[in-house]
């Protein structure tokens, strides 16, 4: 290890990382180092064991070297392994610490600042290897990722222009204004098959030329920072961690399409991306990045922040559009296009965090790098909040084309518990449900979509086979109930009869015929409503319908749930054949519903509220969910 | 241009509204969101319909899909009448009593509702009709509140509002009459707010609430037009007979 290079402790104060005290984490590292008598102490060691090379250099040097050597702290964005976190990463040296507390950092800064050793206890265990590594990059979570929109997020300090431009920042901005015209932007994001992040995946370089042919003006830009999907934050994290980096794709494409004036719309909740954003907007602007006469090349671009109400379906681009006009957010028909009658009726591009973040990398890299990454139809990454049922949850970001077997077995680590996989949902709240026997599909915006899901944002939920598929179908279409803007009849009354239906089914009222009349209801919400919301809003149930059809005949015919999650269709007892009279299921259940007889043990039924700690506390599976056909007799 | 709709050639304007054209050719589609005094709502969809361009089918929203080509639309095919006789099922569901709605149920042979849980005294359907006519006026007394199943139509707080004049054109425009004005014994009641209600000079006829009137003559005031008198429709046109009798003799 060589201690003359300047040593950087990265604290992840990312969303995760964040809830679980990482702040405090990187307060007490700075305490500890940079202001406390360690600093000094942490010299003086490092400087007299370089002392011979420093005394040969040039007294200059010298000094450069004593601060070269302090290391730096940083909180970054979101380092992606969220389930680990508080996570501290010390480079140049490669390790990575996880579930670090503050009680652990004087520890760090002894052993490892400055007697170089690693503190084993701290190092992650990889899940799938079965051991500690020491670097990051050796974890199966990192390994099989690509980092492209994510590339600074979790490596730099949000907060330091000097950071973003150290790593290429505004470099690709300087390339397009110097040296291209609007015409070479357009035609290199079109080559590179960038495809809209938010959800539809509507080719972005298409989006721009049409938007850039229009004679109209003005032109605005827009980037959708709203994220309704509950537990995604996907752009919460670019924005708190990286938001130079939406900036100047935000400039790259007003450049293209000839626009001065841009909007960015965060939803209000996310005050720390505010804050982030708001002060990258005026570093931008001091360092000639954003305003007027954009380093010196007479185009004029700035910015605008509008926090969002945080209705979900004010990411509905032309929802959000209202929002900004001050209207309320609810959608309109998009027969017109938002590239000819956008924002105030003028032609407008709205892309979201994500989309953004790639088109500098796109600049810098070139299209065909991009190209080289992900399937024929969907270039390059996407990035996903893994969430749910799987060891490692966090965010991650994967080439286009890698199967949901990688990602939920590989990077996420398995089934959390041991338990076995049964679907994983993509897509947020309106996204589908992809069984087993689908898992090897490719990632990508057009096989999703023929699987009944689709890619949406990027919202990825695990679930195991303690999950009630119809339950998960109206835990869904409750939260779209209230999402839904009520305008048009398929949506709203749709939604709301859908919903209607599941909860009888789950509380033990469903009758004959009614998958057949959700699958109809579900048709004509899909067809008939207004916008995107409408449009997608039947997919949990008629995806769910499709791969797990018997599960709703099992609640329906059989009066059952098969994942004892429906508690009016669950009934647990004791298998006498395979209960080892361990007692572990007395001992777990929380109302002593659990006797012990001469025989065995038994449930009391009476007692028994049904919450399934039993069931999960038993290890040889004796506890089980009494099935239709018995319930019968 | 031209455009085919159910086989019929119609001429067309490029950005007119399906539904407008359709209506000038006689060919029918059922609408309820539909004003042509306040067109473009979009909310009820009841009047979709098929359009085929350059070989590809989609579901449009005839009164709000403006013609750019030389589309050919279908009106009436299998999926949209399923689809619609589902639209029409759900709006049953909601109103189930009322009576326009019932009437459209059994036009489309649907049979009443069974499965889902009804309210007969709904009998709105949330097509912001009256809203948009109530902003139309510049009054604003009226909106819908929350959002979602739980979606209503209502003055602020669900108080009475300030601000109404009683004028009874969110009534006017209601396609399925949900909203009721009472008069009686010289009073309005509308939105929880009573009204005074004028007398014709003339005849003694009730005509409009004294809000109403205040606001049309404040309004022609503006204008510079001449101060006009509470009049009922039919004096109105008596008194300007005469004048034009009394000009011409
Ligand atoms: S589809 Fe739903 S969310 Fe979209 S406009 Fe219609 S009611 Fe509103
Ligand atoms: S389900 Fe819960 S309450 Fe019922 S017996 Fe098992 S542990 Fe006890
Ligand atoms: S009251 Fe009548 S006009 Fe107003 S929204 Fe309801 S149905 Fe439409
Ligand atoms: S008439 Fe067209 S949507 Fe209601």
């Amino acid at each position: 290890m060589n201690r003359n290079v300047k040593r950087t402790v990265l604290i992840c104060c990312g969303p995760g990382c964040l809830s679980n005290q990482g702040m405090d984490v990187y307060e007490e590292f700075k305490t500890k180092i940079l202001i406390s008598g360690l600093d000094v102490d942490l010299r003086s060691a490092v400087e007299t064991e370089n002392a011979c090379v420093t005394d040969t250099l040039h007294p200059g040097i010298k000094t450069d070297l004593e601060t070269m050597v302090s290391p730096a702290v940083k909180a970054t964005g979101c380092q992606g392994l969220c389930e680990m976190g508080p996570l501290v990463r010390i480079e140049p040296d490669s390790i990575f610490y996880t579930k670090v507390k503050v009680s652990d950092v004087t520890e760090i800064i002894e052993k490892t600042l400055m007697e170089n050793r690693v503190v084993e206890r701290l190092l992650y265990k990889d899940p799938v290897q079965g051991r500690k590594v020491r670097a990051r990059e050796e974890a199966e979570f990192y390994k099989s990722q690509l980092k492209v929109a994510l590339r600074n997020v979790g490596e730099i300090d949000p907060e330091s222009l000097d950071d973003y431009i150290e790593r290429d920042g505004y470099r690709a901005l300087k390339i397009v204004l110097s040296q291209k015209t609007s015409e070479d932007v357009l035609s290199e994001i079109e080559k590179s098959g960038l495809r809209g992040r938010g959800g539809a995946g509507f080719p972005t370089g298409r989006k721009w030329r049409q938007c850039a042919r229009t004679g109209n003006y003005p032109k605005y830009v827009i980037c959708n920072g709203d994220e309704g999907d509950p537990g995604a934050f996907m752009d919460r994290s670019i924005m708190e961690g990286d938001p130079h980096s939406v900036i100047e794709g935000m400039i790259i494409g007003a450049y293209a399409v000839g626009s001065h004036e841009g909007f960015m719309y965060i939803r209000d909740e996310y005050f720390l991306a505010i804050q982030n954003m708001t002060k990258a907007l005026e570093q931008a602007r001091r360092e000639g990045f954003l305003g007027k006469n954009i380093l010196g090349s007479g185009f004029d671009f700035d910015i605008q922040i509008v926090r969002g109400g945080g209705a979900f379906v004010c990411g509905e681009s032309t929802a959000l559009m209202a929002s900004i006009e001050g209207k309320v957010g609810e959608p309109r028909a998009k027969y017109i296009r938002s590239v000819e009658k956008g924002l105030w009726g003028k032609p407008t591009v709205l892309n979201n965090v994500e989309t953004w973040a790639n088109v500098p990398v796109i600049i810098n890299k070139g299209a065909d790098w991009f190209c080289s990454i992900g399937t024929e139809r969907s270039k390059g990454t996407k990035v996903f909040s893994l969430v749910g049922k799987v060891r490692n949850t966090g965010l991650i970001e994967v080439p286009m084309g890698v199967t949901l077997r990688r990602i939920i077995f590989d990077i996420g680590g398995g089934i959390a518990g041991g338990r076995k996989f049964k679907a994983v949902q993509t897509g947020g709240p309106s996204g589908g449900c992809i069984p087993e026997s689908l898992l090897d599909l490719k990632v990508d915006f057009d096989t999703l979509d023929e699987a009944g899901s689709m890619m949406g944002s990027g919202g990825m939920i695990v679930m195991d086979d303690r999950t009630c598929m119809v339950d998960v179908a109206r835990y869904y279409l409750n939260f779209l109930s209230e999402e839904s803007c009520g305008k048009c009849v398929p949506c709203r009354e749709g939604i709301r009869r859908m919903l209607e239906i599941l909860n009888d089914i789950c509380e033990g009222r469903g009758r004959q015929g009614d998958i057949e009349l959700l699958a109809e209801l579900g048709e004509t919400v899909r067809e008939a409503s207004l916008c995107g919301l409408g449009k997608t809003a039947p997919n949990p149930v008629l995806t769910t319908i499709k791969y797990f059809k018997d599960e709703y005949l099992a609640h329906i015919e059989d009066k059952t749930c098969p994942a004892g999650v429906c508690k009016n269709l669950t009934t647990y007892y004791i298998d006498k054949t395979l209960c080892k009279s361990c007692g572990l299921c007395k001992k777990n259940c929380p109302s002593e519903a659990i006797e012990e007889k001469l025989e065995g043990y038994f449930i009391n039924l009476l007692k028994c509220i049904k919450c399934g700690s039993c069931m999960n506390a038993c290890r040889f599976g004796a506890v089980k969910i009494l099935a239709g056909i018995m319930r019968k007799l | 241009m031209v455009i085919t709709i159910d086989g019929i050639k119609c001429q067309a304007h490029k950005g007119e509204y399906i539904l407008d054209i359709a209506k000038r050719n006689n060919i029918h589609i059922p609408t309820l969101c539909h004003s042509d005094a306040l067109p473009g709502q979009g909310n009820c969809r009841l009047c979709i319909v098929e359009v085929i361009e350059k070989g590809r089918k989609k579901v449009v929203t005839s009164c709000i899909f403006p013609v750019t080509g030389e589309i050919e639309v279908v009106t009436n095919s299998e999926k949209i009448r399923g689809i619609r006789k589902t639209l029409i099922r759900l709006l049953s569901a909601r109103a189930p009593k009322n009576e326009y709605i019932d009437k459209l149920r059994q036009e489309y042979n649907i049979p009443p509702e069974t499965r889902f849980k009804t309210d007969d005294n709904e009998n709105c359907i949330l097509c912001g009709l009256c809203v948009r006519a109530c902003e139309e006026m510049g009054i604003y007394a009226i909106s819908t509140v929350n959002r979602g199943i739980t979606k209503k139509v209502s003055t602020p707080f669900d108080e009475a509002s300030d601000v109404c004049i009683g004028c009874g054109v969110c009534a006017y425009v209601c396609p399925t009459s949900a909203i009721k004005v009472l008069d009686e014994g010289g009073k309005r009641h509308l939105w929880n707010k009573t009204f005074e209600l004028m007398k014709c000079v003339k005849c003694g006829e009730y005509i409009t609430t004294r809000e109403h009137f205040e606001y049309i003559r404040k309004k022609i005031a503006a204008e510079g037009t001449e101060i006009i008198e509470p009049l009922c429709d039919k004096c109105k046109k008596k008194t300007l007979g005469e004048n034009m009798a009394q000009t011409y003799k």
